[in-house]
């Protein structure tokens, strides 16, 4: 049995197909990154399946749990760090978490130490008995993955759990994050920063237009990017279009991407026949060399190759 | 079982966010205070009328009208700041969500108006407060249901941004007007339609002031069948209030917004 199955789900808003006929499965406990830009899915599947938002059609199950018809059954298994903290202003962060570990059934014997030690983990100590209308931004996310790591659930949903944490922060939490998967939960992270899915993720599942693109290992997903290398060139050129058109001609050339009309992002099979070669087709073209580099492939490279566009870039409707 | 221990959790957790709200409690407590112990002493002292006795019971329902309809602002500050989404995600059911704000508007209300009547008992001969005591359930009862009004309002003012308040405001304009909790039934007779009198009458506040003034400011004995009018005409508006909040947590669900 997986610990997340989903078939053929899909969300509607209107007219805007958000997730469309999505087939998609997690294994127990396993990490699994959702990686996709802005407006992929991503938000509305972590919601589907926390049971806040219904399925237009389709079926998810969570430990075998349907999430429209048993969602209270699925709320005992689950725990939920929402992309924005959620909390009422005048609660203190300490009132807030031993509410939530009390609702989630942590025993009363460990549940003030626990949140103590979380408190000291995640650096909010001093802020233990402020406002929540009165936390930094950074202190509100700590705050509301802290949640997880109070009840640590069979099943973890965590939206963008380091947006808004500065990197010793991020490092804190992805820390306890492997923690909590070692203890035997389930993860599942939505981000579109690219360091922290491959640094957290078993598996990475590419969301893009509410469809899934490609689901695999981050090793599996780069090997898929035939070539093995990227020579990243930024060019001051007067005709830039001919000059990707002769250069995507190069012996080795696999693709070539343009994300601006100054920058290529070539993905070739051996940068260090290429690079020569392409230089002295700049030189015939009159295109100055601004920089070049040469590196490995990135999820973020993966993203481009599925997709055409780069991880930040917004979709076309 | 466990439901159950969740939802007081969350009735609990709304409850003391009544209380924590002070800029909510110091209006609430100077207005009602003074009232009481101003306004009331000083009109006791200057008419034949037993202003205290009359005047008195308008404040306690008054402050328990006032904290019941919070609940609307909780539940409005819940759908705008997206905590409901969080309490969606708890082990509770929707409708025991539901269930819990009515409860801790109910609880937060009577509490509220106990420590008002407390106050007043201070002054009343010591029988009153059995009385006060044996009307509290009842008054619970009328609480939970003008937590539902409140809950009603901030369901359809979810929609509607600030207008909540201007909807909380119009409402509590009409049903204090359509009371006896200020004027006596003789004066509402001489300046109302007999249509608009039957509604002062069956108003749940008009019943809750009546009870106050006859059971625990003028020591008459306690008639069941009055207490259950009390409970009769607050029901359905508590039954409207959680139809209203679970329809709009539905579409929280479907639409993703409300």
């Amino acid at each position: 049995m997986y610990a997340i199955e989903t078939k053929d789900l899909t969300k509607r808003y209107g007219k805007t197909d958000a997730l469309k006929n999505l087939d998609f499965t997690i294994d127990e406990n396993e990490i699994m990154v959702l990686l996709g830009p802005n407006g992929s899915g991503k938000t509305t599947l972590l919601l589907i399946l926390a049971t806040v938002l219904k399925p237009t059609s389709g079926q998810a199950k969570v430990m075998g749990l349907d999430v429209s018809t048993q969602s209270t059954r699925v709320r005992e298994i689950l725990g939920v760090a929402f992309q924005e903290a959620r909390g009422f202003w005048r609660h203190k962060p300490a009132d807030i978490l031993k509410f939530h570990a009390n609702v989630c059934g942590v025993p009363k014997s460990r549940r003030d130490s626990l949140i103590d030690q979380i408190f000291k983990d995640l650096e909010l100590w001093e802020a233990r008995n402020k406002l929540f209308m009165h936390l930094s931004g950074g202190q509100a996310k700590r705050l509301e993955i802290s949640k997880i790591f109070v009840q640590r659930p069979k099943f973890a949903i965590l939206d963008e759990p380091t947006s808004q944490v500065d990197l010793r922060g991020k490092r804190q939490i992805w820390a306890q994050i492997l923690k909590l998967r070692e203890e035997g939960s389930t993860i599942l992270i939505a981000t579109n920063e690219v360091r922290e899915a491959e640094y957290l993720a078993d598996r990475v599942t590419i969301l893009d237009k509410g469809q899934m693109v490609v689901c695999d290992t981050v090793r599996e997903l780069k090997d898929s990017i035939t070539g093995g290398d990227i020579v990243e060139l930024e060019v001051e050129a007067a005709d830039p279009r001919s000059l990707q058109q002769e250069l995507s001609q190069l012996e080795g050339t696999v693709k070539i991407a343009s994300p601006n009309s100054n920058m290529f992002k070539a993905y070739v099979s051996m940068a260090e026949s290429w690079v020569p070669r392409m230089t002295d087709i700049c030189y015939r073209k009159k295109a100055r060399i601004l920089s070049i580099r040469v590196t490995e492939p990135s999820l973020d490279d993966v993203f481009l190759h599925f997709t055409g566009r780069a991880l930040g870039e917004t979709p076309n409707a | 079982m466990r439901e159950i221990y969740v939802i007081f959790a969350i009735a609990r957790n709304d409850f003391s966010y009544f209380f924590r709200t002070k800029w909510l409690m110091a209006v609430l407590l100077s207005l009602n205070l003074s009232d009481m112990l101003v306004v009331a002493m000083v009109y006791k002292g200057m008419m034949e009328y037993p202003y205290f006795t009359y005047f008195v019971p308008a404040v306690i329902v008054m402050g328990l009208f006032a904290a019941s309809l919070d609940t609307g602002r909780r539940i409005w500050l819940a759908l705008r700041e997206g905590v409901i989404q969080y309490e969606l995600s708890l082990p509770v059911s929707t409708k025991g969500l539901v269930i819990a704000y009515l409860l801790a508007g109910g609880a937060a209300a009577i509490v509220y108006a106990s420590s008002l009547m407390a106050i007043a008992l201070l002054v009343l001969p010591g029988g009153a407060i059995w009385s006060a005591f044996m009307l509290l359930p009842f008054l619970f009862v009328l609480a939970v249901g003008l937590a539902g009004i409140a809950a009603t309002l901030a369901a359809i003012a979810s929609t509607h941004g600030e207008f909540f308040f201007a909807f909380q405001n119009i409402v509590q304009v009409a049903l204090l007007t359509l009371s006896t909790v200020y004027y006596p039934i003789e004066v509402v007779q001489n300046y109302l339609p007999p249509f608009l009198v039957s509604v002062v009458v069956a108003n749940p506040l008009s019943l809750a002031a009546t009870a106050l003034r006859q059971y625990t400011f003028a020591g008459a004995p306690i008639e069941l069948s009055f207490l259950g009018q009390i409970l009769l005409s607050a029901t359905p508006f508590a039954v409207v209030g959680a139809i209203a909040y679970f329809w709009a947590l539905r579409k929280l669900q479907i639409k993703g917004k409300i």
